[in-house]
């Protein structure tokens, strides 16, 4: 099956696609302020008139390419935009500083490329085996399951309980403008021709991540020329044996760190990053150890590896059960959605000719996005040097562009209009966006099955704890959440200790 | 989604205004919720079900934000590059931004995708005091053919190529 896929992915137009994919996710990826979920949302209009596999072609590309270009930005300007790469900042930065940009940047791409690959064959393996499972999944596990994704999605991860909760009932409100599925009854539309089919997706990812970033940089721009480290040149800042050394067992590490916490049903992928930091942070000796803080190859090998493992263990989820656990999965859903791809238990079978091509170019994707981004980092360097006054009109242009092209309405624009503005104010006062966007897309779902199992169950709502799955679910939920307390006392007793050291000396 | 903050301590009341947005979001939905009609055939929960549900959340959601802000607890705006956080809002350029946008969609139809996608490339260069400004309104004309060539003629995304380039084959999709 996987061999088919490959005979597709492998075709030279495909292959070309691929290359252009993972050349504009990277390229868009890098522009600062613009995280994974954003590369996609904006580059969503240039698949509109590719067939299915190309357009799934290029956007494996631009997942991973979004994903490393996020990398580049963090350890050549620091101050990152998505919390997949601060902490690649932490370490990656100090690198870069001290004149080892080139060497950061390498262990980032290889260990990136290693990391998307194993975790590409575990996911080989387990997708069809998940899907498998999930067929025997009814619509109370899958209320189960959704809940858990929400509640860590919405209250787990910003930093105010309450703000991502308003944020994912926003989304979930938005979610329900158009037309119910269960009923065709008119909800929320007042008649507004431009509401009965709902607001896109796009609009609102668009409008949240491009337009409200714009508008929120606009609103305080730095003023002045922009600080980019150089990357050295020459032998000495290429990976050395001794960074070789130092490097392949964090990659590996951070691998198994990320794919298990990606393939979770789960939001907190990001979280993988920081167990890999303080993973190594902790099992490095001696002098390793000392470099912390201030430039430790292991500190950007491992979390690089994390995240790229736990951008394709985010796949297991998305793909098998058609839950998407991060705001960049949900919008690679909405674009599945777009050729009628609708991913679930039943999508291996149905349209697995698909699926395969859109795995074999994940292993594509990976390696191209080595071959490319080693020699193309002074380009990437141009790319963070854009003045910003024209970085930020083209970030408004291609979100205008994006949202005409969905329905070729004016009306569209409008709506994005709207988002960004609302976006503005979410950024401003402190609320995520992420839980918006995850909710929007999960929401119709979610009320399709809860509508379902209440049904059959002539409404009886001790129904949705009746499977064992369920009640299995919600106990790791509480499980989840525990922990994450937990975690969180640890990493704020992480991030005090440097001063703690600096008082005992 | 990323660095938390603290800000300066100011005025809630933005905060709490926007809070406000969510309940009357909320409570707004509520009220419309109502009026969705139930087909007779209707055996579970009904369309209206879930409305109720996320509107009250909406409503209590919100109610908890606010009195947590009257308690002091504001919320941490969001960091992210280029952006200084000490800058006082630069309300007017938010203003213009918004209303080139604004601009931007009414000249879609009635001059085209090229001509409009340039106007809010160079209003918003402008804007952000791009210099100088001529070199920005260049850079916006090459950029709005670029893209229509490329979005309208290469990936046939049929964006209007308006009546200033009708006559020009390859803007078309």
């Amino acid at each position: 099956m996987l061999l088919e896929g490959f005979s597709t992915a492998l075709q030279p137009v495909y292959l070309l696609y691929a290359l252009g994919g993972v050349f504009v996710g990277t390229a868009v990826g890098v522009l600062p302020g613009i995280g994974p979920a954003m590369t996609v949302a904006l580059l969503m209009p240039i698949t509109y008139s590719l067939d299915p596999a190309a357009a799934l072609i290029v956007f494996a590309g631009i997942y991973y390419g979004g994903m490393y270009g996020g990398s580049t930005t963090s350890i050549l300007l620091n101050t990152p935009g998505e919390s997949s790469s601060i902490v690649t900042a932490l370490e990656g930065n100090k690198m870069a500083k001290a004149g080892r940009g080139a060497a950061a940047l390498a262990t980032a791409a290889i260990g990136s490329f290693v990391a998307g690959t194993i975790a590409t064959v575990l996911l080989t393996f387990l997708a069809p085996v998940v899907a498998e499972l999930a067929v025997g999944l009814g619509p109370v596990d899958y209320v189960a399951l959704m809940v858990v994704a929400f509640l860590t999605v919405g209250a787990l991860l910003g930093a105010s309980v309450l703000r991502g909760l308003a944020s994912l009932a926003l989304g979930l409100f938005i979610g329900m403008i158009g037309i119910d599925d269960s009923t065709a009854q008119q909800r929320f539309t007042f008649d507004n021709p431009t509401l009965v089919d709902g607001i896109d997706m796009v609009l609102v990812a668009v409008g949240l991540f491009a337009l409200g970033e714009a508008l929120y940089v606009a609103s305080k721009l730095r003023h002045g020329p922009v600080e980019v480290i150089p990357v050295s040149k020459g032998k000495n800042a290429w990976l050395s044996k001794e960074d070789w050394k130092r490097s392949w067992k964090p990659w590996l590490r951070g691998t198994f760190i990320g794919f298990p916490i990606g393939t979770v049903p789960a939001g907190g992928a990001d979280v993988s990053t920081f167990l890999s930091y303080a993973a190594e942070r902790k099992l490095a000796k001696g002098p390793n150890k000392a470099q912390f803080g201030k430039g430790a190859i292991e500190g950007v090998a491992g979390p690089e590896a994390a995240n790229n493992a736990a951008a394709a263990g985010v796949l297991v989820p998305l793909l098998t059960l058609g839950i998407p656990t991060t705001a960049t999965a949900a919008m690679m859903l909405t674009a599945f959605q777009r050729y009628q791809i609708q991913p679930g238990p039943l999508l291996f079978e149905n349209q697995g000719a698909l699926v395969w091509t859109l795995i074999a170019s994940l292993y594509v994707g990976n390696l191209m996005l080595l071959v490319l981004n080693l020699p193309l980092v002074g380009l990437w360097v141009k790319i963070l040097q854009i003045p910003r006054p024209y970085l930020y009109s083209g970030i408004l242009v291609f979100a205008a562009l994006g949202a005409f092209s969905v329905n070729f309405a004016a009306a569209d624009v409008g709506i994005l209009l709207v988002v960004g503005i609302l976006g503005y104010f979410m950024r401003r006062y402190g609320y995520p966006v992420a839980p918006m966007v995850v909710a929007m897309i999960l929401g119709p779902m979610f009320e399709v099955q809860l509508r379902r199992s209440l049904q059959l169950s002539q409404n009886d709502p001790t129904a949705l704890f009746s499977s064992p799955f369920a009640v299995v679910v919600y106990a790791s939920m509480a499980l989840i959440f525990v922990g994450s307390w937990w975690l969180r006392r640890r990493q704020s007793a992480l991030e005090a200790a440097p001063v703690k050291e600096e008082l005992s000396v | 989604m990323s660095v938390q903050v603290s800000t300066p301590a100011k005025r809630p009341t933005g905060e709490i205004l926007f809070a406000l947005v969510f309940v009357s979001v909320g409570a707004a939905g509520l009220l419309a919720a109502g009026s969705i009609p139930i087909p007779p055939s209707e055996t579970g929960i009904g369309p209206r079900a879930f409305p109720y549900i996320v509107c009250s959340m909406l409503v209590l959601v919100g109610t908890g934000i606010v009195a947590q802000v009257f308690r002091g607890k504001v919320g941490h705006a969001e960091e992210s590059e280029d952006l200084d956080v000490t800058a006082k809002t630069d309300w007017l350029a938010l203003a213009k931004l918004v209303g080139f946008v604004v601009l931007h969609i009414f000249l879609i139809e009635p001059a085209g995708w090229p001509v409009a996608a340039a106007v809010l490339f160079s209003g918003a260069a402008w804007t952000l005091e791009a210099r100088p400004l001529w070199k920005a309104v260049i850079i916006s004309v090459l950029l709005a053919l670029v893209l229509q060539y490329v979005f309208g003629g290469l990936l046939g995304v049929s964006l209007p190529p308006g009546p200033l380039l009708e006559g020009v084959p390859f803007l078309h999709g």
